[in-house]
């Protein structure tokens, strides 16, 4: 009795790591929707100015970098920060992101860049920032959460 | 007979738990380890990179490495990475040198991690022959083990 259910224990195991390959693949073009639609969820959050909502769409651990590389961690420090700057001089802000590639590093982790606009109507031409953000996402109970996030300006 | 089967059962299971609880507990001690290889890699890439060697600056990432530099241009994989090191080395960074201190690093997985590090550089010149007196900015990897060695699958870089 034991026995059979060591066995099946094992023909589970070895399986599943089997089916965990084959699954990647297709998994991909899933994971890739939803991470667009996270994206694209992240932006809506942003443009309401909801500093807990975007908050949220971090791990509670979560990791964020300024353009001038000044760190947030966790989702205390990230509301802070939101709320900092979406009551100062982001007020009237805007942001448009859009994925440039995806690169999955594990069947729970990919890395994420995005083309980054952030139209202000006081900054010259409106545009107050232009570049990229880097993400590294996980999925967590299936849904896409930012790990750490890094943003470029160019 | 039966006996026999269950002592295998049991040393099974009793394998397969210990595996589990091992792996657990080695993950506290290996990341110290790994923690120690990341920075070696680091430095490891810095010496190639000031010895304006373009081949082993390029080899430190994996074959299908990403590199995006400031201004948001990609190179893709060992060949593209090397023509950009040749590139870069040949013309407005030729007398540059730079230095790295790793600011942080976070594990992702057993063999992935997310770096941070803090770079600087003299020498260097604006791509119309200027000199520039010192750049800094920020450096983030995310790199991957590969029998035993850690490689850049992904780096971008922001100067301050």
């Amino acid at each position: 009795m034991l026995f059979k259910a060591s066995l099946a224990a094992l023909v589970v195991l070895v399986f599943s790591g089997v089916g965990a390959q084959a699954q990647m693949a297709s998994g991909h073009d899933a994971d890739t929707a939803a991470i667009k639609q996270f994206v694209a969820g992240f932006a809506d959050t942003w443009n309401n100015h909801d500093a807990r909502g975007v908050a949220a769409h971090y791990v509670e651990d979560g990791d964020f970098t300024s353009i001038k590389g000044e760190p947030s961690h966790g989702r205390k420090e990230l509301e802070d920060h939101y709320t900092t700057i979406f009551s100062t001089f982001l007020k009237n802000a805007h942001t448009t992101d859009t994925v440039k590639t995806i690169r999955f590093l594990g069947p729970d982790l990919a890395s994420v860049d995005l083309d980054w606009l952030v139209n202000e109507p006081s900054a010259p031409g409106g545009v107050l920032r232009k570049g990229l953000l880097t993400w590294v996402l996980t999925k967590r109970n299936g849904q896409w959460m930012i790990l750490v996030y890094h943003e470029f300006s160019f | 007979m039966i006996s026999n089967r269950m002592k295998t059962a049991l040393a099974i299971f009793l394998f397969l738990a210990f595996a589990s609880v091992g792996a657990w507990a080695q993950m506290g001690s290996s990341m110290d380890a790994d923690s120690a290889a990341i920075k070696q890699s680091v430095a490891a890439w810095s010496a190639a990179w000031n010895s304006h060697d373009a081949h082993a600056t390029a080899m430190k990432y994996t074959e299908d490495g990403d590199f995006t530099n400031t201004t948001g241009i990609p190179s893709h994989g060992w060949k593209a990475l090397e023509d950009h090191y040749n590139e870069i080395f040949t013309t407005f960074l030729k007398d540059a040198h730079r230095t790295d201190s790793v600011r942080s690093i976070r594990f992702l997985n057993a063999d992935t991690a997310s770096v941070d590090i803090d770079w600087q550089m003299t020498g260097a010149k604006t791509r119309d022959g200027k000199d520039v007196p010192i750049r800094k900015g920020l450096l983030t990897w995310i790199v991957t083990k590969h029998n035993g060695e850690w490689m850049i699958a992904i780096y971008h870089e922001t100067a301050f």
